[in-house]
């Protein structure tokens, strides 16, 4: 319907053209961060260079659209027994286009229970959320995810 | 500003709304993550915070004395707030309440815009978890007054795009979406907001009420901003309030 | 040294002996990158963060973390733990200007 497309392309130029984000990281030209990283040199660092294999044990679960870039929820779960010969070592989070690609590395033990862990993160803008697992065994699972954050809003 | 461009700037707006687009609607499993954060809400410190500052004046017992009712009518009275209250003859919320009751207890009440008194109410309001709002609006005519004034409030343009409460939030917008936000209706009956504020504000990163929402949102549609605890304000929670009559509260609430 | 607010919370609130719980440490705390600007002077606010969290049950550590500035603000830390006796959890986390903060809870398994 031509009206709505007429309304939907006002929105979207609306939308472009709203008020600075009250993330002010979240804009161009940026100071870098203490500790300015890449996601390829961050994955490289936890791997040392091994790659790591997709695999359905590790559940990622983040928003496909975040209300807002300050707090997103991100939540890893890994399907393991947790058994001292058998065990998730850690869970890396990682952001794709932050200064700094590492959110955080989660060393876990078998006294863990079960292998989770979940936060909130801030995301600059759209981009993947990546969960690198470390099991046990020395390999290494990957699950990645696009999450497209929206900076808009009255206020 | 001339009437004119007043009403050019106002159309101008109203036809920058768009239909809410997949685009920008969160989808129902998204809605659910946000939820389930509400599990470790950061304003559960803040209430807590707000139940020692309350503890330090004596606790539910010693409010529900100053109120006049008794412990276990206490959550069910504060889920009818704001209400006229005879000892200041005047329709009063319960931030207001607790700056009087730290008035008679001779300490210096906390200001009404303090992040204090913002998770002392956050507490306060959080006794009455689980009840259903039952504001009165037809106690006694101050609370009719105010409710009039309240909706009065919600509907008059004012400010430079001549913009109301109801330009943005009535059911003829509604579902629209403005800066990417689709836009809730307020003023509808059976709008929930009231029972979820106060609330944490995850763009802020803090402690927010219902008020003090207000006034970010007058200051973003360029109107004047209205004090926390003035008539005007205190009467338009009375309105919203009385949309929200019958809805579970919920305190602390998870907003944007 | 700034007197944090922090909250352990355990879900279910009652378990018993064996039972694998869920368990958050919450904090307010800025997690400031070092990038933002203070909105009235205009100024870069400088880095301050949580860079690291550790778990430690009845004096074993369970978990530790190594952590960003990409958190959140009042960061929110959730695992899961097993129970495995009465004692306590005593969460500990360091930022980079050296701050230090310690929170414990009480673990008392039913039956």
């Amino acid at each position: 319907m031509q009206r709505r497309d007429f309304f939907k392309k006002l929105g979207v130029v609306t939308a472009v053209a709203a008020v600075a984000p009250a993330m002010s990281f979240a804009a161009d030209a940026k100071p870098a961060g203490p500790n300015k990283m890449s996601y390829e040199t961050a994955l490289n660092a936890i791997t040392g260079g091994k790659t790591p294999k997709k695999s359905s044990k590790v559940k990622l679960k983040v928003p496909e659209i975040a209300e807002n870039g300050a707090v997103v929820p991100v939540t890893v779960t890994v399907d393991s027994p947790m058994t001292p010969d058998n065990y998730v070592k850690a869970i890396h989070i990682l952001n794709g286009k932050n200064s700094n690609a590492r959110c955080i590395d989660v060393n876990l033990t078998p006294a863990n229970g079960k292998a989770m862990f979940s936060t909130r993160i801030k995301l600059g803008g759209t981009q993947n959320v990546t969960a690198v697992v470390e099991l046990s065994n020395g390999d290494f699972l990957i699950a990645s995810q696009s999450v497209k954050v929206t900076i808009g809003g009255c206020g | 500003m001339k009437t004119g461009i007043k009403i050019a700037l106002s159309v101008a707006l109203i036809t920058s709304f768009s239909f809410a687009s997949e685009q920008f609607s969160m989808s129902d499993a998204d809605r659910a993550m946000y939820a389930e954060m509400s599990e470790n809400n950061p304003a559960d410190i803040m209430v807590a915070d707000g139940e020692e500052m309350l503890d330090d004046m004596g606790g539910d017992e010693a409010f529900a004395k100053y109120l006049g009712v008794s412990e276990d009518d206490l959550p069910a009275y504060i889920a009818g707030f704001p209400r006229y209250i005879k000892k200041f003859d005047m329709v009063v919320g319960l931030d207001q309440v607790m700056q009087a009751m730290m008035y008679d207890r001779g300490e210096k009440p906390f200001k009404l815009k303090s992040k204090k008194m913002f998770s002392l109410l956050a507490y306060v309001k959080s006794i009455a978890n689980g009840e259903k709002i039952n504001i009165d609006i037809n106690a006694n005519p101050q609370m009719k007054a105010a409710y009039a004034l309240g909706e009065k409030t919600f509907m008059t343009k004012r400010g430079g795009r001549g913009l109301a409460c109801n330009s943005c939030h009535s059911s003829d917008v509604v579902g629209r979406v403005l800066r990417t936000q689709p836009l809730p209706d307020l003023g509808a009956k059976g709008a929930k907001s009231a029972a979820t504020w106060p609330a944490y504000r995850m763009t802020k990163s803090s402690l927010r009420t219902m008020q003090r929402r207000f006034q970010g949102c007058m200051k973003n549609a360029l109107l004047a901003v209205i004090p926390i605890g003035s008539k005007e304000m205190v009467s338009l929670e009375v309105y919203l309030t009385q949309k929200a009559k019958g809805s579970e509260i919920s305190i602390p609430g998870l907003k944007r | 040294m700034q007197e944090r607010k922090s909250l352990i919370k355990i879900k279910p609130k009652r378990y018993k002996d064996g039972e694998i719980v869920k368990v958050s440490f919450m904090v307010m705390h800025p997690m400031a990158t070092g990038m933002g600007k203070d909105k009235k002077t205009k100024k870069i606010i400088p880095a301050k963060y949580i860079n690291s969290v550790k778990f430690v049950y009845n004096g074993k550590e369970i978990t530790n973390m190594t952590v960003w500035e990409s958190l959140s603000v009042n960061p929110v830390f959730t695992t899961y733990m097993k129970i495995n006796g009465k004692g306590k959890l005593t969460v500990t986390y360091t930022d980079n200007t050296g701050e230090v903060h310690e929170k414990t809870k009480k673990i008392k398994p039913r039956g």
